[in-house]
Order: structure tokens, then C-alpha cells, then sequence
């Protein structure tokens, strides 16, 4: 008889296998969880699986601690009662179940550790460094050692060896013999302290770099035992001062709980738009507690996946999703909004000119119908095209020159001053679609010296508002389809045709036939056809000044770039994968490395991982690959890093 | 694995169970070769996992073989068109120099002419105005109009002598022009019935007349309402020396509100009957669709300053000829400080003597030959290299972040 138990406890998983009389339970763990729970004694073991840990996790491999406790029929039972209650609890069901694993999860006889080599998905370097440079910040949360850690992100570019590393970790000797000595206050009391000497030293130090070598790169680095202390209310300042100088950030060891707090911390100090990216069930709480959450989807589950707004397939379609699509999107919802203001406030005025008019009396300047059907007909469709289709730049000319994406991060357009220019130009419109309506439809018109009414006058200074409200938005465009021409054209055409119905027929309900005819008499003089001309570009004339000289004197990025490929031969299908037939060198090489006995691992799901593994599990099958020039560098730098705490420890 | 001959097709050289070992590392790279096959392009592939994670997830799980048998039948990848994959071929335009000064000076060469056109058009018109609400009070009572013009014992005959400035081509349009009235008033402009005035089945439809629905024994009014009630009551009559100029006021009025709006068989009935009398009266005999005078004024106007249609003189007018207008200043312009003025105008094909469409066309032409030169100049003294990529901002600031 054998079953097994799984409980979701703080020590990631344990479960709990029983074989009739004879009863233990087993736990596997991040190794600062199971050390904190182990029975004394066995140091020896204790110690040589230390050494292993570290020297596995300088190779950048993924590790894992095992143990295991004896528990007895009666212990178990007593234990499970309580178990289920907790489980079966209505309220702070999670917080019990933890204290109730608290009871079991104590005095464990450690086993041993586990190593597992985690290959870095294709192409994650190449799309962090495009990030970087599309002034994204990068924060690194991970659950792995801090030797992992760092390695990850020497592959992905976050660290190279001019960087300087700011580290805080709870692995220094001041914290070590704390932790021999046992007593659990005493503990907090050190790292708590070493936390705060060190974040407030390395923030001076960080300032100090800042303004003396700007150019040289930060980097800050905390495990997550340290960050547990950092995120106090008192040392989050420092904590969050200290992570927006760095460029990029590494949290290693941060529990699913930890990582939401980071984000948070960033999202609500910062106020930054955040966004978080994980494969992993334990990365969900961290997905939902950024503003944007993508989720991985891959061997570790679908649960990032569905707490996630964007799901993708490879961690490195985020620069596709960011620069291309991302980009796009922002560039057509600022353009959308922006145009939705013009148009309804440029319309709106006119009848305000009016109502000066009118002895303040209110009277509508246009037929109801005009009015509602503004917003529904004649203005709607070719927004919705812009919305749908306007490119600034193409989507491969998006990806190389990342930089334009810091044009959304500055928010260029959708500042104040964007919309102040809109609605400077809407008041412009409307004024002379207003006056220079009114103007010119005074005295008679035609050979036949009768006088226009009101109705003709509004319908006139309608036909100019659709005409160019629809031409403004041609002029907006960065790219027109035919899409765009089919509407523009046909919101300009659904008006005449709507006004050509509208004023030949009467109906017998009991309305007023304003503007019945009005059309046909406007369109038998001169003045509706010079009129029709003259308006819209005078109205049009202000805007296409403005863009004629902020084109040339301030142009923006995506303009200069728009200039630069001017001449292109159209890329129909830009977002199209690199063709695969032919390996590069470094393909080749991981392919030879794939094909290595020992790696029938399915996995492939993880984020985050170095290449190194590579050349660990080579040279120990015998292949020769090939040291890189950064490998050899990393092993250098991690042998300086393992010192460094040491020095921080005792400072 | 389950079907391995499409594997070792692609790797023939490779062993069975390499073959097999290799699947994690060619999953990913199998993802992009079913859309090849179909020749679709990578695009879609890559958007149909980007926008469906589950679909990604079978087709990267790539356990080898089946994954890619599976992958073959069981695509959830988007039908490719250029539609959805936002490849239409787009026109990119970009305001180079070349277009700016282009279009400033076409809409010069284009604009000029038409306001020198239309501008001389208008400056054809000959037109006599002559305000005569002040001139026509008696001297003596100049200090209390308003007893003046409600007083009906007082003759309103008044004489105006009027002098042709230029000679006048037939027909001269004889406008009446009044300011400071407001016909588009909000109260004003609703207080009108159309179904009544085209229907005389309707005759005692009078909604949203207010307050001019009924007489004071609660007959409906046709035509109801506040605008046809305030119905300018001055009349004009033309003699140069001893000669009538006879005022013609057929076709005064659109055709179209004299045939549909204005029906032939509604007659006037209850109209300015009441104690307050607004304006002018109807011939109760004569039916609607010829009460011109009254379809004029219906049409109301835009503005508090507006002329209306009086009538045409289908006579020749010189220079200098002596032009004795008899009016009867019956509208009380008083009460509210608005004024009367006759005119006498001809036309054109573009109309009155309105010289502002010609003017504004002359004005925007200018302008815009004036920046087309003015463009020109910039790009000289101010030249940049177009697409310079000294430009872009983080060359501008390098440190820029």
C-alpha cells in the first residue's frame, strides 16, 4: 500500500510517502529553505553539500536540496488532523496550512542535493540586450542561487565585466556564524543589520558613480533572504533609490510572494509601468502584479499562461510583442485619442461660435441628424483604420533601432502638449469653419440675388467640417492603405449621399423640415463650390504648417528613421523568422550539444539560464567546446564574488 | 517515436535514438516549418503563438516526432491574409521639402487666381444702401420712438432720395436689411409649423407654435407661430423723376419652399388677428405658395444681420440718376435697437457685393506663395540632411535615459 501526499508548504513541495508502519516524509527544496530546517548534527554532509550547491551553482546549474524526516503512525496522525483542519479552514486557509507544515517541516536529516542543467531559450541574450536598448530596465527574479544568478545574466548581457556589481547576499561569514550560533532573533538581528550598512553604503557608492562615471554600468544584486529585510518599510527607499541608479537588477532565491512585492515595489514607488514575464507557476503572482503580464508557455504548465494578458511561445518574441507590436499599438491608440478629441471638439465649437450668435439662446446650428450621425457616419470608419493599419516605421526597422520604443517610454505622444497642440488646432478649425462659413454666405448668391438661410449656412459649414476633419486624419497617417482611402473617401461620400436623401424627402411626422432642399440650393450657386474649397484648406493650412515645420526643425526619432529608409524597397513580410537551414557556428556547436547521450532532458521551458551548462556537461562527456572569451571571464568574476560578501559581511 | 520517417528525412544521417534526443532541441526549430510548408511565411507562426498560448504549448512541448505529426493536423495558426497580418502595401508619405513647397505653391498658383476672379466679380456689384429707421421718425418725436411706431394714427410715410453711384445693369435687387434681430433665436426659430403651412388638412396642427397657436377664442392662426407672426411690414415704391419703377416680387423666394414647403391650398385664416399685432398681414384669399414675401422671411436667417429679398427692378439705372423711394415705415425696429436699411444691389454670377470669398482666396494664394518661398528659404539657411541620423535623439544625448 503507498500513496502520497502533496501539500503546497513553504518549503516549495513535500510530500509525505507512507509505506504501511514504516513512515517518513521527504522534502526537496531551494537550499536555503531545507538548511533552515534541518536537525542539528551531520555537519559533515551538510557542509560537503554546500560546496557542491556552490560549485554547481557557479556552473549555472539549477539546484535542489532533498530530505527526508522519519515520522511515526502516531505523529503522522496527530499531524494530519491538524492538516485537515487547516485545509478545510475558512479563513486564512493559506496562513494555517503554512503553520501546520511548520510542524512537520522541522528537524529534516538532509539527503543530499540535486543538480539540473536548464537550457537558455534560443535567442534570449540577443532579445535582453534589444531591450536594453529600447531603454528598457531589466530586473532579473529568480529562484535560482545567487551564483546562477549571476551567470544568467552574464549571458543575457545585464552584466559584463566592466559592470559594477553591487551585492548583497546572505551567504558572508557575520551571517554564517550567526546562523551556527542558532538562536533564530539573533539571526534576523545580523542580516537585518548587514542589509541596511550595505544598501545605505552602496547607494552612496552608486550615487558617487553616477555622477562622476556615468557611463560605467551598475548592477545590483540581493538574494532573497537579504531582500526579505530590504523590503522593510524602512529600508525600501534605500532598496528602491538604489535599484532605479542600477541598470539592471538580479533578486535571486526570491520566493513566488517576494517577487510580487518587487514588482509591486517598482510599480507603486516608482511608478513606473512595470511588466512581468514568466514561464512558471510560481511566477503568476509576480504576472499579476505588474501592469503588463506575459506569460511563457511552455513545459512549466499553463498557470503563467492564464494569469497572463499576453501569452507567447519564446521568451524572445518579447522584443516582437514590445518594439513591433507594443510600439504600434501606442503609437495607434495616441493617434486614435488624440484625433477623437480634434474631431469632436473642433465640430463642437462651431456650434458654439454660433450660439454667440444667438442671443446666448442655445439654438443648435446643426440639424439634430447632422449631429448624431457625425460621430456614427461620417467620422467613424477611417479612425478605426488608423487604429487598425497606421505604421511609423515597418516592423524590422521597429526591432533595429530599439531606441525608437523609448519615444512610448517618454510618452512623447501623449503628453499635455500633444493634446494642447490638437485642440489649438481644433479651436483654429472651428472658428474658420465657423466664421468663414457665415462670412461668405452673407448677401445674395447667384444670378437670382436670394438670400441663404440659417439651414443652408449650418449644412454648408457641415459639408466643410466632414470634409476636413476626414482629410486631417489622411494627413496624420504614417502609412495609407487603400483601407484608408476607401474610408476617408467614403465617410466624405456617406455625407453627400446621407444629405441628398435627407433633403428630398418629407415625411408626414411632425418635425421640422429644415433642411429640406437645402443640398440642391446650396449646390445651384458658385459660393457653395468656392466655399467648399476654401475652407478645408484654409483649415487644413495651420495644421500642415505645424508639420511642416516640426518635421524639419524638431523632428521626432521615427521621423528621422521614416527619412532614412525612404527610399526601401516595400518589406511586405518584415516580421519574418530568420531562415533556419543554415546553422551558425554557435548553433552548430549547441546542436552537436544536444545531441550528447545524456541530454534526453525534455526541457526547454525555463527562461532563464546560461549557455555554460554547455560546456560543463561537454567536458565531462569529453567533448571539446570551445571556452568563449566571456565564459572564461564569468569564471574569473564569480571567483571575485564569492569573496566580495566576505568583505561587505564585515563591514 | 511514433512516426519517424518525416524525422530522418530531414536527418538521414542522424541514428535512431540521436534522432530522438535531438527532439527537445529541434522542437523549437519544428515550430517554424509547418507554416513554411505551407508557404505562408513565419509571420503567421510566430503571431498564432504569440496571440494563443495553448497552441504554443502543444507545438512547443516537441516531444520529437509526434509533436510534429500532431503539429501537421492540428494547427490552430490564423488563415494568412494581408489583411490580419498587416502587410497591405501602404503608401508612406513623408513631408520632404519637395512636397511642402509644392503644395504651398500649387494652392498659390491655384487660390490667387480665383480670388482676383472672385474678387472682381464683386467688385462689379453696384450697391445703394440707405439706413432709413432713424431718418424716417418724425423730428419731433426722435426722443420716443417707440411712441412713434405704435402709434397707428401716425402716418408711417416716409420719403428717401436715393443716388445711383454707378450705372446698375438690370435687374437691381431691392433687399431689406435689418440687424440686431435675431430670427435664429432658439424660441424664434422653433416656433413654426411646416406640416400646417404645406397640408391644409393639417390647418390645426399648431405644436410647438408657442405662444402664437390660437386667437383669443381658440381658433388655430395659419400660419402659426412666431416667425411668420413678426413678418416685415415695410413697403418700398421706386420712381426716378417722374418715371414708376415697378418692384417685381414674383420668384423671390427657392422654388422649392414655394412647391413643397408652401402648399397652394392653405389660405391664411386667424392671422394677426389678436390685440398684439406683429408684422405684416395676408391676403387670406390668396394661398400660401404665393405669399412670397412671407416665404422669404421664413427661411430664417443665420445671423442678427440679415438681408431679405424685397423685389426686382427690371430697369436700367445711370449714374447720378435720382432715385425717390416711398416707404412706409410700419416694423418696430425700436423696441429692441435694430436697425432698417434698404438696398438696392446688383448681381453677379457669384452673387451680392460680398467681397470675402475673394479676398480670402487672394489672402491664402499669397500666403502661400509667400511660404513656399519662405520653406525654400529655410531649407537653405536652415539645411538637414534628411534621414541625418545625427538626428535621432540618442545620438543627440548619448547618455539619453
Amino acid at each position: 500500500m503507498f500513496w502520497n501526499l502533496t501539500v503546497q508548504g513553504s518549503a516549495n513541495l513535500w510530500f509525505a510517502a507512507f509505506q504501511m508502519e514504516n513512515l517518513f516524509s521527504t522534502a526537496r527544496g531551494a537550499d536555503n529553505v531545507i538548511y533552515e530546517r534541518l536537525a542539528d548534527g551531520n555537519y559533515d554532509i551538510k557542509k560537503t553539500s554546500r560546496e557542491h550547491l556552490e560549485q554547481f551553482g557557479s556552473a549555472g546549474l539549477r539546484t535542489l536540496c532533498l530530505a527526508y524526516r522519519d515520522l511515526s503512525m502516531d505523529q503522522y496522525k496527530s499531524w494530519n488532523e491538524k492538516f485537515v483542519q487547516a485545509k478545510s479552514s475558512l479563513r486564512d486557509r493559506d496562513k494555517k496550512l503554512d503553520e501546520v507544515a511548520e510542524l512537520i517541516e522541522k528537524d529534516l536529516i538532509l539527503i543530499g542535493c540535486t543538480a539540473i542543467e536548464d537550457k537558455l531559450q534560443e535567442g534570449v541574450p540577443a532579445c535582453i540586450e534589444t531591450l536594453s536598448a529600447a531603454g528598457i530596465k531589466i530586473w532579473v527574479l529568480t529562484g535560482d542561487k545567487m551564483e546562477t544568478a549571476i551567470n544568467i545574466a552574464y549571458a543575457c548581457s545585464l552584466v559584463n565585466n566592466d559592470t559594477k556589481q553591487f551585492i548583497i547576499s546572505s551567504e558572508t561569514d557575520t551571517i554564517r556564524e550567526a546562523e551556527d550560533r542558532g538562536d533564530p532573533v539573533e539571526i534576523a538581528r545580523v542580516i537585518k543589520e548587514s542589509v541596511k550598512q550595505s544598501l545605505r553604503s552602496y547607494l552612496e557608492e552608486a550615487r558617487r558613480s553616477l555622477s562622476n562615471t556615468p557611463e560605467r554600468k551598475l548592477a545590483f544584486i540581493i538574494d532573497g533572504r537579504c531582500l526579505m529585510y530590504a523590503l522593510d518599510p524602512a529600508l525600501r527607499v534605500n532598496l528602491l533609490g538604489l535599484s532605479l541608479i542600477c541598470h539592471s537588477v538580479v533578486c535571486c532565491r526570491v520566493s513566488p510572494l517576494q517577487k510580487a512585492q518587487v514588482t509591486s515595489l517598482v510599480r507603486k514607488g516608482a511608478r513606473k509601468i512595470t511588466l512581468s514575464i514568466g514561464d512558471g507557476a510560481n511566477d503568476v503572482s509576480m504576472i499579476q502584479a505588474a501592469h503588463v503580464g506575459i506569460g511563457i508557455s511552455g513545459q512549466e504548465g499553463m498557470q503563467a499562461v492564464m494569469a497572463s494578458d499576453f501569452a507567447i511561445a519564446q521568451f524572445r518574441y518579447l522584443t516582437d510583442l514590445l518594439l513591433v507590436h507594443g510600439r504600434w499599438s501606442y503609437l495607434r491608440l495616441c493617434k486614435v485619442i488624440t484625433y477623437f478629441f480634434y474631431k469632436n471638439l473642433t465640430f463642437t465649437l462651431t456650434q458654439f461660435w454660433f450660439t454667440f450668435q444667438t442671443g446666448f439662446s442655445g439654438q443648435r446650428f446643426y440639424d439634430d441628424w447632422f449631429q448624431s450621425l457625425y460621430n456614427v457616419i461620417f467620422t467613424a470608419l477611417p479612425v478605426i483604420m488608423v487604429g487598425l493599419f497606421d505604421k511609423d516605421v515597418s516592423a524590422s526597422l521597429s526591432k533595429k533601432y530599439p531606441q525608437l520604443y523609448q519615444e512610448g517610454i517618454r510618452n512623447t505622444f501623449f503628453k499635455w502638449k500633444v493634446i494642447a497642440v490638437w485642440g489649438f488646432f481644433a479651436f483654429y478649425q472651428s472658428i474658420v469653419f465657423y466664421y468663414f462659413t457665415a462670412a461668405a454666405s452673407q448677401h445674395g448668391h447667384g444670378s437670382s440675388g436670394k438670400i441663404l438661410g440659417q439651414w443652408d449656412v449650418s449644412t454648408m459649414a457641415f459639408t466643410c467640417v466632414v470634409v476636413t476633419v476626414n482629410l486631417r486624419l489622411l494627413m496624420s497617417c504614417n502609412s495609407i492603405t487603400r483601407w484608408h482611402y476607401f474610408s476617408v473617401a467614403g465617410s466624405i461620400a456617406a455625407w453627400f449621399l446621407f444629405i441628398f436623401i435627407y433633403s428630398a424627402i418629407m415625411t408626414s411626422f411632425d418635425r421640422q423640415e429644415n433642411v429640406y432642399f437645402v443640398i440642391y440650393v446650396l449646390m445651384s450657386t458658385f459660393f457653395f463650390y468656392l466655399t467648399l474649397i476654401l475652407v478645408p484648406v484654409i483649415a487644413l493650412f495651420g495644421d500642415f504648417l505645424y508639420l511642416s515645420l516640426q518635421r524639419w526643425l524638431f523632428p521626432y526619432d521615427y521621423q528621422v528613421v521614416q527619412e532614412m529608409h525612404k527610399d526601401d524597397p516595400h518589406e511586405y513580410s518584415m516580421i519574418r523568422l530568420p531562415e533556419r537551414s543554415h546553422l551558425s557556428p554557435e548553433e552548430a556547436r549547441s546542436y552537436a550539444i544536444s545531441m550528447l547521450p545524456r541530454e534526453n532532458s525534455k526541457h526547454t521551458g525555463f527562461a532563464f539560464d546560461s549557455p555554460g551548462y554547455e560546456s560543463f556537461f561537454a567536458s565531462q562527456q569529453g567533448v571539446c567546446v570551445p571556452h568563449k572569451p566571456w565564459d572564461v571571464a564569468r569564471r574569473a568574476s564569480m571567483k571575485q564574488q564569492r569573496q566580495q560578501p566576505q568583505r561587505t559581511g564585515r563591514s | 517515436a511514433a512516426s519517424p520517417a518525416p524525422r530522418s528525412a530531414r536527418a538521414p544521417s542522424l541514428p535512431e535514438s540521436t534522432a530522438e534526443a535531438a527532439g527537445a532541441g529541434r522542437a523549437a526549430r519544428g515550430v517554424y516549418r509547418g507554416p513554411e510548408r505551407r508557404g505562408g511565411g513565419g509571420v503567421a507562426a510566430a503571431w498564432g503563438m504569440m496571440m494563443d498560448g495553448s497552441a504554443a504549448g502543444t507545438s512547443n512541448g516537441g516531444s520529437g516526432a509526434d509533436g510534429d505529426a500532431a503539429r501537421r493536423n492540428n494547427t490552430r495558426m490564423p488563415k494568412y491574409s494581408k489583411f490580419t497580418q498587416q502587410e497591405l502595401p501602404a503608401c508612406k508619405p513623408i513631408l520632404t521639402p519637395k512636397w511642402v513647397v509644392s503644395v504651398f505653391f500649387l494652392v498659390g498658383v491655384v487660390f490667387v487666381p480665383v480670388g482676383v476672379v472672385s474678387l472682381l466679380a464683386a467688385q462689379d456689384v453696384v450697391e445703394i444702401i440707405d439706413r432709413y429707421d432713424h431718418a424716417c421718425v418724425p423730428p419731433n418725436m426722435t426722443d420716443n420712438k417707440l411712441a412713434y411706431i405704435k402709434n397707428d394714427t401716425i402716418s408711417k410715410e416716409c420719403t428717401r432720395i436715393l443716388t445711383v453711384t454707378k450705372e446698375m445693369k438690370q435687374p437691381i435687387y431691392v433687399y431689406y436689411q435689418l440687424d440686431n434681430f435675431y430670427q435664429n433665436h432658439r424660441r424664434y426659430v422653433k416656433s413654426r409649423n411646416d406640416a400646417q403651412l404645406r397640408d391644409y388638412k393639417k390647418s390645426n396642427t399648431t405644436t410647438s407654435c408657442d405662444p402664437e397657436r390660437f386667437t383669443a377664442d381658440g381658433k388655430p392662426i395659419v400660419p402659426c407661430g412666431l416667425i411668420a407672426w413678426s413678418l416685415f411690414n415695410d413697403t418700398y415704391s421706386f420712381t426716378r423723376g417722374k418715371e414708376n419703377l415697378t418692384v417685381n416680387k414674383k420668384d423671390i423666394s427657392w422654388k422649392s419652399d414655394r412647391e413643397h414647403k408652401f402648399a397652394k391650398n392653405v389660405y391664411p385664416s386667424n392671422f394677426q388677428n389678436g390685440a398684439l399685432i406683429g408684422g405684416k398681414k395676408l391676403n387670406s384669399s390668396i394661398p400660401l405658395s404665393e405669399q412670397e414675401d412671407l416665404i422669404v422671411w421664413m427661411r430664417t436667417a443665420a445671423l442678427p444681420t440679415f438681408r431679405k429679398l424685397y423685389g426686382r427692378i427690371y430697369v436700367d439705372l445711370k449714374a447720378n440718376d435720382t432715385i425717390t423711394v416711398r416707404l412706409s415705415n410700419n416694423y418696430n425696429t425700436y423696441s429692441f435697437g435694430g436697425k432698417k436699411k434698404l438696398v438696392l444691389s446688383t448681381a453677379t454670377w457669384l452673387g451680392g457685393k460680398n467681397d470675402f470669398l475673394g479676398f480670402a482666396y487672394l489672402i491664402v494664394g499669397g500666403l502661400c506663395i509667400f511660404l513656399a518661398f519662405a520653406f525654400t528659404l529655410l531649407y537653405l539657411i536652415k539645411p538637414r540632411k534628411l534621414g541625418d541620423h545625427n538626428y535621432l535623439s540618442w545620438n543627440r544625448h548619448p547618455a539619453g535615459r
